[in-house]
């Protein structure tokens, strides 16, 4: 990997978004990331995992206006869940999920120790602020 | 989950930059005051102690009474309205945006939200 870092001068004023960049790059050769991207892509273009997708949208549209009376919609969608839990590629995609999560953990704690702030935390548009 | 120095090494000049960030140093500012002030710092570790308490008290399956639950909320409401500590909330509401414009920056490179994933709910 021949990526240059970009080593503090303490004269210069560090840019955050420069040093973003930096970090990005370098965790998009991680393993993690890697095997991320890999299962993401998998699972985004497999037709049983796409058709019980739709077939579970179907479902939450329906519990979404309300019109399940019986539970038949509810109950379908968690048999849908559950096969589509079963899947080998969703369970794969689901693993690297946790690993890139666990990497992106740590790189956050090492972020956030060294700004004083709480880094992904409260760099979420959506985020609440109620305080804290 | 270890990581290679080179990537340790780049998240503390992120850190690092962020630090040096005008609208999180003016956070920054804020925090060092709240800590500084021996009323506004007692007065929140009261606040976080008895709420600890409270839970716990609650997870062992006691009922709270409505006086212990009212004591607990006038106690919130009045870190909530010190100056400090009001202040510090509000610049940390101020700085947010500037923290996701960051994230994202990480988000465009990654393809992947960064700021999702690396939060541990």
């Amino acid at each position: 990997m021949a990526l240059q870092l970009n080593l503090v001068d303490p004269a210069r004023k560090a840019d955050p978004l420069e040093a973003a960049t930096t970090l990005g790059t370098l965790l998009t050769h991680t393993p993690e990331y890697k095997a991320f991207i890999t299962a993401l892509q998998a699972v985004n273009s497999d037709l049983t995992v796409q058709k019980l997708s739709a077939e579970m949208r179907a479902h939450q549209a329906t519990l979404q206006w309300g019109r399940d009376a019986d539970d038949q919609h509810a109950a379908e969608l968690t048999r849908l869940e559950l096969e589509m839990d079963d899947l080998p590629l969703v369970k794969e995609y689901r693993e690297a999920a946790r690993d890139v999560s666990a990497l992106f953990q740590a790189v956050d704690k090492v972020v956030s120790h060294e700004a004083g702030v709480d880094f992904a935390v409260n760099a979420q548009r959506s985020s609440c602020s109620c305080g804290g | 989950m270890p990581l290679t120095e080179e990537i340790k090494i780049a998240a503390l000049q992120l850190g690092q930059a962020l630090r040096q960030d005008e609208d999180v140093l003016m956070y920054l500012n804020a925090l060092q005051e709240v800590q500084a002030d021996p009323t506004a710092s007692a007065l929140e570790k009261k606040m976080y102690d008895v709420y600890e308490g409270l839970i716990a008290r609650q997870q062992a399956g006691e009922q709270l009474s409505q006086e212990e639950t009212s004591a607990f909320y006038e106690l919130r409401q009045q870190v909530l309205s010190h100056p400090l500590i009001s202040k510090r909330h509000e610049m940390l509401r101020f700085i947010r945006p500037r923290l996701a414009q960051i994230a994202e920056e990480l988000t465009f490179v990654l393809a992947v939200d960064f700021a999702s994933f690396a939060r541990t709910e």
